[in-house]
C-alpha cells in the first residue's frame, strides 16, 4: 500500500508562484487605484471651475475635458484588463494543466490552491472595477444640474421688457410681439398688415432646447417615486408622465400638439413592454 | 519620487485644462445674438407683403418669394399660400 | 408607402430634402444657406427643421429615421444641393472626402481615430477637420453608406473585426498619448 503512494506530487515551485503572482497582482491594482485617486482628487475641483467659467451653451469644454479624464480612468481599466489576460488567466490554464487529475488526492489538493488563486484575483479584479466606477461617477458629478429653472425665468422677463420695443420695418409702426417665440416667426404690422420676421434671441432659442430637461427636472420627484416602488407600480410611471409633459407644454405651448404625439407613443410603449 | 509623480499629474491636468479649454469646437463658437426684427420686401416692385396676401408671392407684380408649397405646420398654416 | 402621413411633405420640405439638408449642414452650409436651396425663407425652414424630428419621435416603427439615414447617405445626389456646395477646406480635403466614402477601411480607421481623440479630451470631430479635411457632415455621409456591409463583416468573421479595431485604437491611443506627454499610469507595470 505505502509502495503505491510513496511518491507524492509536489510542485513547491507552482505554489511560490502562486504566491507571488497573486501578491503582484494585488500590489500593481493598489498602485493603478492610488493613481486613480490621486487624478480624480486633482480633477474634480479643476472641473468645476471649468464648468462655471464655461460660457458655452453646451458646456462644450467641460464636456471634453470630462471625456479626456474618463478616458484616462478606462485607460487603467484596460491596462488591468491585458495583466489579467496575459497574466492571470493565462497562467491559470498553464498551471491547471500541470498538476495531476483533480480525482487524485495530491490533485485535488493542488487544484483547490489555484482555485483559491483564481478567486482572490478575480475578486480583487472585482473590487478594482467597482472603483474604476466609481471614480467615473465622482468625475461625471461635476456636470452639475444646470439652473434651467432660473435661466428659464431670466427669458420669461427678458421677453417682457423687449416685447414692446419693436417697430414694424415697413411703416414704423410700434409691434408688440404677440407671445414668447423660440424660432423665426413672421409677425404681421397691426397698422399697415405687412409681414415682418422676429428673430428671438439665443436665449430665448435655448429654452425651447432645454424645455424637456427642465419638464424633467420639475417632474423628477414623480420619476422617483416610481423607480422606488416596489414591486414596481406602473401608474406611478403614468402620473410622473403626464405630469413631465404638463410642464413640457407649458414651457412650449407651441410644442404641445406634437408633445402629444409623442407621449401616446411613450405611454403605449411603456404599457406594451409591462405586458411582455 | 512621490512629489515627481505629483508634478506630473498637475502638468497633464494643466495640459489637459488648456487643451479643453482653448481647442476650437466643431462648428464655432456660439455667438449670442439679441432679438431683432426683419423684414423682406418685394424684390422686383418694393411692396410689403400684406398678411392677407400671403406669404408666397408678391400680391402686386406676382413675384415668387418662395416656391414651395405651405402645408398646416407651427405658426404657418396653409392659408399663408398665395 | 407614400400613402404614410408621416411621410408627407412640411411646407413643401419633403423627407429627401430634409435629410439633404441635414448632411449639409453638417458639412458646412449654413442655415440661410440651406434654406435658399430649398427656396423657402427661415422661419418655414426653421418649422420644418423642428417638426420632421417630431415625426421621427412619433414614429414606433422607426421607417421615418430609416429612410432618413437612408437619404442622408444619398444627399451628394440631392438636386436642390448639387449646386451648392460649401467651400471644400482644402484639395486635400476634398480627395479625403471622397476617399472616405469609396475606401471602408479608411472609414473604420478614422471613425476609430475620432472616438479616440476625444478619449484624449480633444474635439474629434474637429480634430479630423483639422488633420483630414473632412467635415462631420460628410462623415455621417460615409458611416451610412457603411453601415451595412460592416453590421454583414462583423456577422462573417467578428474575430477578425475586433482585431481590426484593436489595431487602430492602439495606434491612435499611441498617438494621442504621445502628444499629452503619456497615460498618467505609463509607469505602472505588473
Amino acid at each position: 500500500m505505502f509502495g503505491l503512494f510513496g511518491k507524492k506530487y509536489s510542485n513547491p515551485a507552482l505554489l511560490e508562484e502562486l504566491r507571488t503572482r497573486q501578491d503582484r497582482w494585488f500590489v500593481f491594482l493598489d498602485k493603478l487605484e492610488t493613481r486613480m485617486d490621486e487624478l480624480t482628487t486633482a480633477a474634480v475641483p479643476e472641473l468645476h471651475t471649468v464648468y462655471q467659467q464655461d460660457d458655452d451653451p453646451y458646456k462644450r469644454s467641460h464636456g471634453q475635458m470630462l471625456m479626456g479624464l474618463i478616458g484616462q480612468v478606462n485607460h487603467m481599466r484596460e491596462k488591468a484588463n491585458e495583466v489579467r489576460e496575459d497574466n492571470i488567466v493565462s497562467f491559470l490554464y498553464g498551471a491547471e494543466a500541470t498538476v495531476p487529475v483533480i480525482t487524485s488526492e495530491a490533485g485535488r489538493d493542488y487544484h483547490n490552491r489555484i482555485l483559491a488563486f483564481r478567486m482572490a484575483c478575480i475578486n480583487r479584479y472585482y473590487i478594482f472595477d467597482e472603483k474604476v466606477n466609481e471614480a467615473i461617477v465622482l468625475l461625471k458629478g461635476t456636470e452639475g444640474q444646470q439652473d434651467l429653472e432660473g435661466a428659464y425665468r431670466e427669458q420669461l422677463a427678458a421677453f417682457e421688457r423687449i416685447r414692446d420695443k419693436f417697430s414694424c420695418k415697413q411703416c414704423g409702426g410700434n409691434i408688440t410681439i404677440p407671445k414668447m417665440f423660440f424660432i423665426d416667426t413672421y409677425v404681421t404690422c397691426s397698422f399697415c398688415h405687412s409681414q415682418n420676421t422676429f428673430k428671438p434671441s439665443t436665449a430665448a432659442r435655448m429654452v425651447m432646447h432645454n424645455a424637456r430637461a427642465l419638464a424633467e427636472q420639475r417632474t423628477a420627484q414623480l420619476l422617483r417615486a416610481y423607480e422606488e416602488s416596489n414591486p414596481q407600480d406602473r401608474s406611478l410611471y403614468a402620473i410622473y408622465l403626464r405630469a413631465m409633459f404638463n410642464e413640457w407644454n407649458s414651457i412650449v405651448p407651441d410644442m404641445a400638439v406634437e408633445n402629444e404625439k409623442f407621449y401616446q407613443r411613450l405611454l403605449e410603449e411603456h404599457t406594451i413592454n409591462h405586458f411582455k | 519620487m512621490a512629489e515627481e509623480k505629483n508634478k506630473r499629474m498637475l502638468s497633464y491636468l494643466e495640459q489637459l485644462k488648456l487643451k479643453a479649454t482653448q481647442q476650437p469646437h466643431y462648428g464655432g463658437d456660439i455667438t449670442n445674438e439679441e432679438a431683432q426684427m426683419d423684414i423682406r420686401d418685394c424684390p422686383e416692385c418694393g411692396a410689403a407683403r400684406a398678411y392677407h396676401k400671403g406669404l408666397t408671392a408678391c400680391a402686386y407684380c406676382g413675384f415668387v418669394f418662395m416656391e414651395t408649397k405651405l402645408t398646416d405646420g407651427i405658426h404657418i398654416k396653409k392659408e399663408n399660400n398665395s | 408607402m407614400s400613402e404614410n402621413p408621416l411621410l408627407a411633405p412640411i411646407h413643401g420640405i419633403t423627407l429627401e430634402d430634409y435629410s439633404a439638408a441635414c448632411a449639409r449642414m453638417g458639412s458646412g452650409l449654413s442655415e440661410e444657406e440651406v434654406a435658399k436651396a430649398l427656396g423657402v425663407e427661415l422661419p418655414v425652414w426653421q418649422e420644418a427643421n423642428l417638426l420632421w424630428p417630431e415625426r421621427m419621435k412619433q414614429d414606433a416603427t422607426f421607417h421615418i429615421v430609416t429612410l432618413f439615414g437612408q437619404y442622408f447617405g444619398q444627399a451628394d445626389q440631392h438636386p436642390k444641393f448639387s449646386v451648392v456646395k460649401a467651400a471644400p477646406p482644402s484639395a486635400e480635403g476634398n480627395a479625403n472626402t471622397e476617399k472616405i466614402k469609396a475606401d471602408k477601411d479608411y472609414y473604420q480607421e478614422l471613425e476609430v481615430a475620432r472616438q479616440v481623440a476625444y478619449d484624449y479630451g480633444v474635439d474629434g470631430a474637429q480634430w479630423i477637420l483639422d488633420k483630414y479635411g473632412i467635415t462631420i457632415g460628410d462623415f455621417q455621409i460615409a458611416a451610412s453608406r457603411w453601415n451595412d456591409q460592416i453590421h454583414r463583416d462583423i456577422q462573417a468573421d467578428y474575430a477578425g473585426y475586433n482585431a481590426r479595431q484593436a489595431a487602430y485604437k492602439a495606434k491612435y491611443q499611441q498617438l494621442f498619448a504621445a502628444a499629452q506627454g503619456g497615460n498618467v499610469a505609463d509607469d505602472i507595470e505588473f
